[in-house]
């Protein structure tokens, strides 16, 4: 499995280590040998942008290819250019969750992941999680336990979860709820989606009372 | 719609961890009707009709509390090769985010690319960013020459904005001579109404389209906008879909909030626990709109005799408000519920005992006692008992709600082929409106629900109300059955007809038609004997019924005395909406209405820099909302007894959190935090209070 944080390809990392050793060489012999380093640096690889260009990887199992700015986030990507609206843009910024998406076995904000750092990577979006018309247990389990309201958050909660659950197939509440933590849910419907979870991993939801003579 | 994908799920999906409730509502054991779109990422809100060759537009907005726009330079914005138009106007602005132009281009990024690009030189004036800025803290006075003990203090709440997650806005599709609107919206109907005239089309000429909302809470009622306005100008002058999204800051700063509220108190009390009067002042922090800033108390669920109300609305550099879920409560029941307590501890009482005895319905009182046992009240510790580090606490909050009448216009097609329509122009932003009237007209005819499709969110279907004051289910509800109930009587018509005997004889159950109780026909092949239109019943009103909304909330709470941090561990919240139609989505807006109860009590504050009025935090990292890990086991309780009405049930389950659990944080320290939200620099501060 590749690290998603070294993809094949322009990576932000080795796009900062070409900007910080070029900066350095410019003030010593110019921008042209500034350049080459930075070519080098790149190991081969032609600095791209900021206009638009192609990329590729791989989304619910269908290969893609894309022509974007440098600059664009995943989230955009996905909505913009393939459709994939299913994954939200809320916060913008990493603070809700709402564009959770699963990048080579990892849960990622897609709004704060630019898309040229997932070149190459298998990305799963929560379109691609109910499979030859069969939902996946933990959509499932949210759809039983009305896990959702507006559902603007659902799509962000349900890849959380299954990424989750993935990892620690059989959690204690507590750790559902540190899991989840990432995760902003508005109508709340927090309480329902700890009892999806938990029958999604094989466990009893939260019991409440049966009531009071 | 479950029909917008290839998945098919059964919506009968009975769970059976709240039993309390099983067996209490007309239907028990479906899932909603869009749950398995929503699930799967096949919903398409109105913010995700990303139509090809569409332009993209936001406002331009003024960064401070006051300032004037002098001069405006967009050469560098212009530049940005797929800038279509930026078109600002200098004026002087009176909040944070008011508007003075927009930028509109290709893509959602480039116009955030050209708005950075832009080279605005404002002048920043003098702001006012809260009450007391124009408002000094008065102590109530008030008549309380008969009282053993007078009680008084000053309470307050900030603003909380709705965030709501998927923001304001939609998308105009303008084909000349025709359009499609495609809305966030709490109102289709409303949007219908206002959009006419950008558009520049008749009503006869467009369509509202609102298959899903992300969430509302009061901020998307009152017509199409400035965003859809925009959109639809746009869409008519470049002859291409135009797509108007707030962005999260847009969405804090300029879409409506719950204003900001003051209450001075100051109550005479006998010590047997009556009040005898006194006087309740209240201020309402209303940023530059005008009015909308009640506080509703006192409340009129407990007996205060004479008490005098005044209110004032009070003007400051910030965005308007809104309708925002039970507009004036929270910030009311917050002021009374924690004013009674304080008042209880004067004259030695337990707040429950007090509350039960001044409450003036006997339907709290039953309430009051089903939620003390089930919250474990008698383990409750007496106020200012506690010395560990970690003290627990319990608090009770009430909330009442009016009701609507039935009304709005509802059809009901059956159709030769069996298939049954149940149309309204209605929308669901999240209550479950798609599938209360699915199981309302399922349940009329006395069919199984899958035989069901419901239309709503369409400006062509028949009119409904806007999901606002909690009347969408009361409303459409009574009359969504008459429509299902008339269409089944003309199909029990032609039967009676065909087969020569009388339509009386005839009735529906499960799916199968009877004749004098036995089977006649399937459901299939009774419709056959249709002609090819079918039979469509339609209503306006319905039968309102009896039921009613209140409610009473217990909370139990933990606060760490060592960091201030305040632990919710356990809410009972018991709820009357009349009948229940669908029981996991009633649930699911009693514990909705708790969490953001919660949230608002405990986090939610929009702040304004005191020196030149700017939001602060207009993000959802220093905008906090209750997250997961913050969470207490919440116990929707659906008290039901008998009720044959449907009743309002969106916004009175948040009336009391706020409340209660501020009576639980008094309880636990000993110390009452008077002032929203509760976060730990208060409660240590209570703290130290109660030390010295």
């Amino acid at each position: 499995m590749p690290d998603p944080n070294q993809p094949p390809g322009f990576s932000r990392r080795s796009f900062m280590k070409t900007v910080g050793v070029s900066a350095t060489v410019t003030t010593l012999s110019g921008l042209a040998e500034a350049h080459a380093l930075a070519r080098e640096q790149a190991e081969g690889e032609a600095l791209q942008g900021p206009g638009p260009v192609k990329m590729k990887f791989t989304v619910n199992g269908k290969a893609s290819e894309v022509s974007v700015e440098p600059s664009t986030t995943l989230a955009e990507v996905l909505r913009y250019s393939l459709g994939l609206t299913g994954t939200k843009i809320i916060c913008d910024r990493g603070a809700c969750g709402g564009c959770s998406v699963i990048i080579d076995g990892k849960l990622l904000n897609a709004c704060m992941t630019l898309a040229f750092d997932v070149a190459g990577a298998k990305i799963t979006t929560v379109e691609g999680l109910a499979q030859g018309g069969k939902l996946d247990p933990v959509q499932e389990s949210f759809l039983r336990h009305d896990a959702l309201q507006c559902g603007y958050c659902t799509p962000g909660f349900i890849v959380a979860t299954r990424s989750f659950l993935n990892d620690v197939p059989k959690p204690t509440l507590d750790q559902i709820k540190k899991a989840l933590g990432g995760n902003i849910c508005r109508c709340g419907t927090y309480t329902n989606i700890f009892n999806a979870t938990l029958e999604a991993s094989g466990q009893a939801p939260i019991m409440d009372q049966k009531g009071v003579s | 719609m479950a029909s917008d994908t290839a998945v098919s799920i059964p919506t009968n999906m009975p769970t059976t961890n709240r039993p309390m409730n099983l067996g209490q509502s007309m239907d028990d054991n479906t899932s909603r009707l869009d749950g398995v779109a929503k699930i799967t990422g096949a919903a398409k809100y109105s913010s995700d009709m990303i139509l090809p060759n569409s332009l993209f537009a936001r406002f331009v907005r003024c960064p401070f509390g006051a300032a004037s726009l002098e001069s405006v330079d967009d050469a560098d914005a212009k530049k940005i090769d797929g800038v279509i138009e930026i078109d600002i106007q200098p004026k002087e602005c009176q909040y944070d985010g008011q508007p003075v132009g927009h930028v509109a281009a290709n893509s959602p990024m480039l116009v955030d690319r050209a708005i950075k690009a832009l080279n605005l030189k404002w002048k920043k004036l003098p702001v006012k960013t809260q009450i007391t800025d124009t408002v000094k803290e008065e102590i109530a006075k008030g008549d309380v020459k008969d009282a053993d003990v007078t009680f008084a203090a000053v309470y307050s709440t900030p603003v909380q904005t709705h965030s709501s997650l998927e923001t304001h806005g939609g998308v105009v599709d303008h084909h000349g001579d025709k359009a499609t609107v495609y809305a966030s919206t709490q109102g289709t109907s409303s949007v219908r109404d206002g959009i006419g005239e950008p558009l520049g089309l008749k009503a006869s000429d467009f369509e509202v389209i609102c298959e899903y909302v992300g969430g509302g809470f009061g901020s998307k009622l009152g017509g199409p906008g400035k965003e859809l306005t925009l959109a639809a100008k746009l869409s008519q002058k470049f002859k291409r879909p135009a797509y108007v999204m707030c962005n999260r800051a847009d969405e804090h700063l300029d879409t409506g909030n719950r204003p900001s509220s003051m209450t001075s108190v100051q109550i005479g009390l006998k010590k047997d626990g009556s009040v005898v009067g006194g006087e309740i002042l209240t201020y309402g922090g209303t940023g530059v709109g005008k009015g909308g800033g009640g506080v509703s108390i006192p409340s009129g669920r407990y007996n205060f005799q004479n008490v005098n109300k005044k209110h004032t609305d009070v003007s400051f550099n910030g965005g308007g408000p809104r309708p925002f879920r039970a507009p004036g409560h929270p910030q009311a029941a917050f002021a009374e519920e924690l004013m009674l307590d304080e008042a209880a501890a004067l004259i030695g009482m337990d707040p429950f005992t007090f509350k039960r005895k001044l409450v003036k319905d006997d339907v709290y009182r039953e309430m009051m006692d089903m939620g003390a046992k089930l919250i474990g009240w008698s383990d409750r510790k007496e106020t200012g008992t506690q010395k560990s580090a970690m003290r627990t606490g319990y608090g009770i909050g009430t909330g009442g709600w009016g009701s609507a009448n039935p009304g709005g216009n509802a059809e009901v097609v059956i159709h030769q082929d069996g298939s049954v329509e149940s149309r309204t122009g209605t929308q669901d932003i999240g209550t479950g409106q798609r599938t209360t009237m699915g199981i309302c007209t399922a349940d009329s005819i006395g069919i199984p629900l899958s035989f069901v499709t419901v239309q709503i969110g369409r400006s062509t279907l028949p009119p409904g109300p806007g999901s606002g004051g909690s009347v969408t289910s009361p409303t459409t509800a009574p009359t969504m059955m008459a429509a299902a109930a008339q269409a089944k009587g003309k199909l029990l018509d032609v039967l009676a007809k065909g087969s020569g005997g009388d339509a009386n004889e005839f009735s529906v159950k499960d799916g199968v038609v009877l004749r004098k109780g036995e089977k006649f026909l399937a459901w299939k092949d009774a419709c056959a004997k249709l002609t090819p239109d079918g039979v469509t019943g339609s209503a306006s009103t319905g039968d309102g019924g009896k039921g009613n909304s209140q409610g009473v909330q217990f909370i139990k709470v933990v606060v760490d005395c060592e960091t201030g941090i305040v632990h919710p561990k356990h809410v009972i919240a018991i709820q009357s909406c009349g009948r229940v139609i669908c029981r996991k989505t009633a649930e699911s807006q009693i514990i909705g209405g708790v969490i953001q109860g919660i949230s608002y009590a405990m986090f939610e504050n929009k702040i304004l820099d005191r020196n030149n009025g700017a939001m602060v935090n207009p993000n959802l990292e220093w905008y906090k909302i209750l997250g997961p890990n913050d969470m207490p086991h919440i116990e929707p309780v659906l008290w039901w007894h008998g009720q044959t009405g449907v009743k309002s049930l969106g916004e009175p389950p948040n009336i009391p959190t706020a409340a209660a659990l501020a009576c639980a944080v008094y309880n636990a320290i000993g110390a009452p935090i008077r002032h929203l939200p509760m976060t730990p620099d208060k409660v240590l501060k209570a703290l130290e209070g109660a030390a010295s």
